[in-house]
């Protein structure tokens, strides 16, 4: 976090610097199957955020030692470009910050992908963060899930992720940079739309019990929204599909 | 257009078997994205791997050999075999296109084939598993219309590769790919008969 | 190369010997190049270049540095290049391969050598003056990454907007004005596929190739070449692609002043 000297005003008559209510998502675009190569992908929008998703497999797990004999493997690499923030270049290649995220988004879609029909082999995800401006490890997760859907790969649950965040005593919802730099508190989850099962969990700053049970109905409900837009990405792909898809 | 169904999408409160779903808690879920199937539980799904069956067509290029097993590249991570015997002596060579059928799974890892067949010359691409069924059409419409129209020799692997030879392959090729593309279209047909018909 | 590789390999060499392209070109016909800038806005100038499915993304950053010790009065640029696991099946995750770092030495040699970008408007006072990174994302593989990626720096350079300078601070999100470019250099690629010579060589052609050559000029001169590969070119055949870059420059150049 930033020094708290220079801290500005992040909530000014009851609404955020950038006009949004304590509860309310930056705006939300996906378009999914971006990337010719790609068995899946996806490019989000997400605020000022722009990412790029993409899944390749299963392919022979690599190297061969890796392999379990049981299940496929994940291997997941979240990376920020170096001209992704407005602040200075950044040096390319994974940071102690980006192998972090990358553990814990592999270990979400660990849950999610159906791994024991495809023993042996590896299912990769990347996700390029080309441009950042907070919840970027929300934004990864959220393009991963409709890169995954859109390849066909079996899985539970279509994923998403948001943050709530703390600024003062309020709850808000899906913080950007500025307050993601100067708040009290954050809290980035990924949560199974279908039970509400929460697959990943980070947190710093200070919650109470009754805050967190707040937090997650916030989640919740923003979750109605970002997968509305996750579900119009993957149906658009389909939209001149008729009634002769099955065959002529 | 019909309902699309996404990943995790309950479909039925009760413990049903069908394709493309699974169950959990007793209730039954979709785990892929597509639509509903003629029973109305099962869903067709738009994308989706190859998961090999016993007796179907695959294609592939030999890629290794050792004391008359041959190891197949079927474009897909199952390691895939010729094992041959005391009487069945193969002489394929690395880089041999192959067609074959699936005999057996092993481990959910391994496909031993059987009934290997080289097919000599050509090339061969690989598309979406998932559009092969577009790609044969009903009764074969489909392949026939491109084979005649190019003039050319395919074959088609249910691992997504296809095996093309002589007449006007480069037409041939960007048919299949046109197919691949736009599997989900409707008029489809008329548009490829148009394609290689009109050259 | 995998298996099926080396049948597309052949493929394509046999198809040479007919005079044919998998794709249907002819030997000198370049795939269609889309030019899109401005997509970033934390970087201070982007640009994304579509070469038929291949797919390269620059992006320009401008930090606030030191001259070099020889060129006091000057900033500096420096090129980077990320071949994205995302992009190929081929790539692999890890640091940046020796490809990885040949396509940005390349890129790099043509821009300097054809002194494009003002190294002396990048100084801002004693000891303080502009480091110009850009940085190259390939984002899809289908060969040709070097006149995609030419294409991109030199568009992104070109819609790059320098931040304002007061008091010795950076105000990142005030940009005051366009960086001064004084020329433009584009690169022409060619590939030796089967020993006939075919320009702008797909992903399929460059496995195929024995050699490949970049020649990037400024439409006066050839500013940069680099061949690559384990094969080799006639000197005949390096003075013809020399003449094909030369007379494409125009063309690119053009394409490339219009979407700044």
């Amino acid at each position: 976090m930033a020094s708290k000297a220079n801290k500005p005003e992040l909530i000014v008559n009851g609404k955020r610097l950038d006009g949004r209510d304590f509860n309310q998502l930056r705006p939300i675009k996906i378009e999914a199957n971006v990337l010719k190569n790609a068995t899946g992908s996806a490019y989000l929008e997400w605020g000022n955020n722009k990412v790029l998703a993409a899944v390749y497999g299963p392919v022979e797990a690599q190297p061969k030692h890796m392999a379990d004999p049981s299940k496929a493997i994940i291997k997941c690499r979240y990376s920020m470009a170096p001209f992704s923030s407005l602040s200075e270049h950044n040096r390319s290649g994974p940071n102690r910050r980006a192998t972090e995220i990358s553990k814990v988004t592999k270990e979400v879609f660990e849950k999610v992908l159906m791994l024991n029909e495809f023993p042996g082999s590896q299912i990769n995800i990347f996700i390029e963060i080309l441009q950042s401006d907070g919840g970027t490890r929300a934004a990864g997760i959220t393009a991963a899930s409709v890169a995954l859907a859109s390849s066909g790969l079996h899985m539970r649950d279509l994923v998403y992720a948001v943050s709530v965040g703390k600024i003062g005593e309020h709850l808000v919802l899906d913080l950007d940079m500025i307050e993601d730099n100067y708040s009290d508190s954050d809290m980035p989850m990924a949560i199974s739309p279908r039970n509400g099962e929460v697959l990943l969990l980070q947190m710093d700053g200070e919650y109470t019990k009754d805050e967190l049970e707040r937090a997650f109905k916030m989640a919740a409900d923003a979750g109605k929204e970002i997968g509305n837009v996750q579900r119009n990405a993957l149906k658009s792909i389909y939209e001149n599909i008729d009634s002769k898809y099955k065959g002529e | 257009m019909q309902e699309v169904i996404y990943p995790g999408d309950l479909l039925s409160e009760t413990p049903i078997r069908a394709p493309n779903s699974y169950i959990e808690n007793g209730k039954t879920y979709s785990m892929v994205l597509g639509f509903k199937d003629s029973s109305g539980t099962g869903i067709i799904p738009f994308e989706g791997g190859w998961t090999p069956k016993v007796e179907e067509t695959v294609i592939g290029v030999i890629s290794s050999e050792r004391n008359n097993v041959y190891e197949v590249d079927l474009g897909s991570h199952y390691r895939s075999l010729i094992i041959g015997g005391k009487y069945e002596r193969f002489s394929f060579r690395l880089g041999d296109i192959v067609e074959a059928t699936v005999k057996d799974i092993e481990d959910g890892r391994t496909i031993i084939l059987s009934y290997p067949k080289a097919l000599q010359g050509g090339t061969v691409i690989s598309i979406k598993p998932s559009k092969i069924p577009r790609l044969i059409g009903k009764n074969n419409t489909m392949i026939n219309q491109i084979s005649q129209g190019t003039s050319s020799k395919i074959s088609v692997g249910m691992n997504g590769m296809v095996w093309i030879k002589d007449g006007n392959i480069a037409l041939a090729t960007a048919a299949i790919l046109r197919i691949e593309e736009e599997a989900h279209v409707s008029g489809l047909t008329g548009r490829i008969k148009e394609m290689v018909e009109k050259r | 190369m995998g298996a099926i590789d080396i049948v597309k390999t052949a493929y394509i060499k046999q198809l040479m010997s007919t005079n044919l392209r998998e794709d249907g070109r002819g030997f000198n016909d370049s795939r269609d190049i889309k030019i899109t800038t401005g997509i970033l806005q934390n970087a201070e100038g982007s640009a994304q270049v579509d070469i038929g499915s291949t797919r390269v993304l620059a992006g320009v950053k401008l930090d606030l540095g030191e001259p070099m010790e020889d060129t006091p009065n000057e900033g500096t640029v420096a090129m980077s290049a990320d071949l994205l696991p995302l992009a190929s099946a081929d790539f692999e995750m890890g640091p940046p391969s020796p490809e990885a770092i040949e396509l940005a030495r390349v890129v790099d040699r043509g821009i300097r050598a054809g002194k494009c970008v003002d190294m002396a408007s990048l100084f801002l006072e004693e000891g303080k003056a502009w480091n110009v990174f850009v940085d190259i994302y390939v984002l899809n593989y289908d060969g040709n990454l070097f006149d995609a990626s030419e294409i991109a720096a030199m568009s992104a350079l070109l819609n790059t907007k320098v931040p304002e300078y007061v008091d010795g601070k950076v105000v990142r999100e005030k940009r005051i004005k366009a960086l001064k470019i004084d020329n433009i250099v584009t690169s022409v690629t060619v590939a030796n596929v089967a020993d006939k010579i075919l320009i702008d060589p797909t992903g399929g052609e460059e496995e195929a190739a024995d050699a490949r050559l970049t020649i990037a000029t400024d439409g006066k001169y050839v500013r940069a070449m680099q061949k690559g590969l384990g094969g080799s070119f006639t000197q005949k055949e390096i003075l013809d692609a020399a003449e094909a870059a030369l007379n494409r420059h125009g063309a690119l150049k053009q394409m490339i002043e219009k979407t700044r």
